[in-house]
């Protein structure tokens, strides 16, 4: 008796569909990485909009003639004092040049031509959240007390870079939705071709009386565990590549210019653990509803 | 305990493999069902099992007519019968001993409950120094033992064996009948599917004949 060891399991452990397997963590690996773009996405957006919603700005052109440096400067104090007369700004400030040339570094370079290029002044200006200004009202006024003065609340922007990180979102979402499909696809895959080895137990223990539950939840069980596994390797893998991305910023680099950082906040690693979860779910769900099916189609 | 009305089966469009087989098996009765290959034994034996649906005909399994029983109570009845299949049907992966045990398990009981029980039976049989080995380590006759013991460890209310002992020698032959006896004596309802003369000349039981698909009853037996 003390050597009878009793096993527990109905289905065999050895595992006939690891190439299948490999699949299923090869589009986890994708639709965790297609879920960690959509959320930078969303998160690029907030800090775009979040950038210039609040904010004017005027900018000031040097006048073509007479003394366009003391003119300038006349003009921007008018500015100002609207600006800091103005009910619903907290702040108005003028820029400096040494900001203003740091400013278009990017695009012209740091050359010493640069100081020489004729810059318009500008001033910026900041809204109180939830003031409401009448642009309209106050660009008119800018405009009567400084001639060569054009204000900016920024609104096309806004519009254009919503309108930008908007195709981001959906495109990431469209993408992440083709591929949680297509994982979802090879989650069935699998699960049936498993299951396709294992018809002759199937209808042995359902020949010896087994109800079409305990069948299916010796096979439920199997399957979910199984893909599960599969594709928690895959957004495991998928994890590292966003925990290497903030690497690499935090070392200096910058993957992608203009864009904000690549790795993702603590609390968004949690949004991939959804897809071993998403695809654990489908194995179990697989499982259940082909076991049924069968035992449906048999006496 | 069962009845058969007139029933008939093909596969598909085939012909007729029964054809009109008409019989009952009392309670407690003890049958032995022959014939030669391809007459229809398995047949007969796959839709007492409830493998297969009739073609035609009226079954009556322990008072339940299968036409109209639902099919969720199918798996109640399928528990009340014990197969020996020919094939064996063993579960490659599961020892001699879990092989045995499935219908326990199936039944819900828990290993500590059975254990006794299957090491006793498999002792029985002559594997008791088999137990741990799994079915592709066995030789047919070993399998065939486990296929047995398998099939009358839940005490069914009807054993059906389809060639029980083709694959082992005279004297298991002889212990294997005298546990299917043994079965048949506590109350079981036995029916086997064989070629073997010496077998069915060694008991005294009813024998019924299939040919052609046709049942013939060749001896009424005692019970």
């Amino acid at each position: 008796m003390s050597e009878v060891k009793p096993s527990g399991r109905i289905l065999p452990r050895e595992r006939g569909a690891a190439p299948l397997d490999v699949v299923i963590a090869v589009m986890a690996f994708l639709a965790a990485l297609a879920l960690g773009a959509s959320l930078l996405a969303d998160r690029a957006a907030l800090s775009w909009r979040e950038g210039l919603e609040g904010k004017l700005t005027v900018q000031i052109l040097p006048p073509a003639h007479g003394d366009a440096a003391s003119a300038l400067v006349s003009e921007t104090n008018a500015v100002l004092t609207i600006l800091r007369t103005t009910d619903g700004i907290v702040h108005a400030s003028a820029i400096s040049q040494a900001d203003e040339i740091a400013l278009v570094k990017p695009w012209l370079g740091a050359d010493a031509l640069v100081s020489d290029l004729p810059l318009p002044q500008l001033v910026d200006a900041s809204i109180r959240p939830g003031a409401q200004i009448d642009v309209a009202e106050l660009s008119a006024r800018i405009k009567a007390a400084a001639p060569d003065s054009m204000l900016d609340d920024h609104t096309h922007w806004i519009g254009r870079l919503k309108s930008l990180a908007d195709t981001v979102i959906f495109s990431a979402y469209g993408i992440l939705l083709l591929i949680a499909v297509a994982t979802a696809a090879a989650v069935t895959f699998a699960t049936r071709a498993g299951l396709q080895a294992h018809h002759e137990i199937v209808g042995l223990l359902h020949q010896m009386g087994a109800h079409s539950g305990f069948i299916a939840r010796a096979f439920e069980r199997h399957y979910a565990f199984s893909a599960f596994l599969a594709a928690a390797i895959g957004a495991s893998l998928a994890a590292l590549v966003f925990i290497a991305a903030g690497g690499l910023e935090l070392a200096g680099l910058e993957p992608v210019p203009f864009l904000p950082p690549l790795s993702l906040a603590p609390r968004e690693f949690l949004w991939l653990a959804a897809v071993p979860l998403a695809s654990g779910l489908i194995g179990w769900a697989t499982a259940r509803l082909s076991v049924l099916a069968f035992l449906r189609e048999i006496y | 305990m069962v009845r058969f009305e007139n029933v008939g089966m093909r596969y598909g469009p085939g012909p007729e493999v029964l054809r009109d087989v008409t019989f009952a098996l009392e309670a407690g009765s003890f049958t032995f069902l022959t014939g030669p290959s391809g007459a229809g034994k398995s047949t007969l034996l796959k839709l007492m099992m409830l493998a297969e649906p009739p073609s035609r005909g009226l079954i009556t399994l322990f008072g339940n007519d299968l036409a109209v029983t639902r099919r969720r109570d199918f798996p109640a009845i399928r528990r009340r019968i014990g197969v020996v299949f020919q094939d064996f049907r063993l579960l490659d992966h599961l020892s001699a001993f879990d092989n045995v045990a499935l219908p326990l398990r199936l039944a819900g009981k828990r290993a500590e409950d059975y254990a006794g029980d299957v090491v006793e039976l498999l002792t029985w049989v002559g594997l008791s120094d088999r137990m741990q080995a799994r079915p592709p380590t066995l030789s047919g006759g070993e399998q065939q033992r486990v296929a047995i013991a398998r099939a009358v460890v839940g005490r069914p209310d009807l054993l059906l064996a389809d060639e029980p002992t083709g694959n082992v020698d005279s004297d298991i032959a002889q212990r294997l009948i005298r546990l299917f006896a043994e079965l048949n004596r506590l109350g079981t309802t036995v029916m086997i599917a064989t070629h073997d003369r010496k077998l069915i000349e060694a008991t005294r039981a009813r024998e019924m004949r299939l040919v052609d698909g046709r049942l013939v009853e060749l001896r009424s037996g005692r019970a």
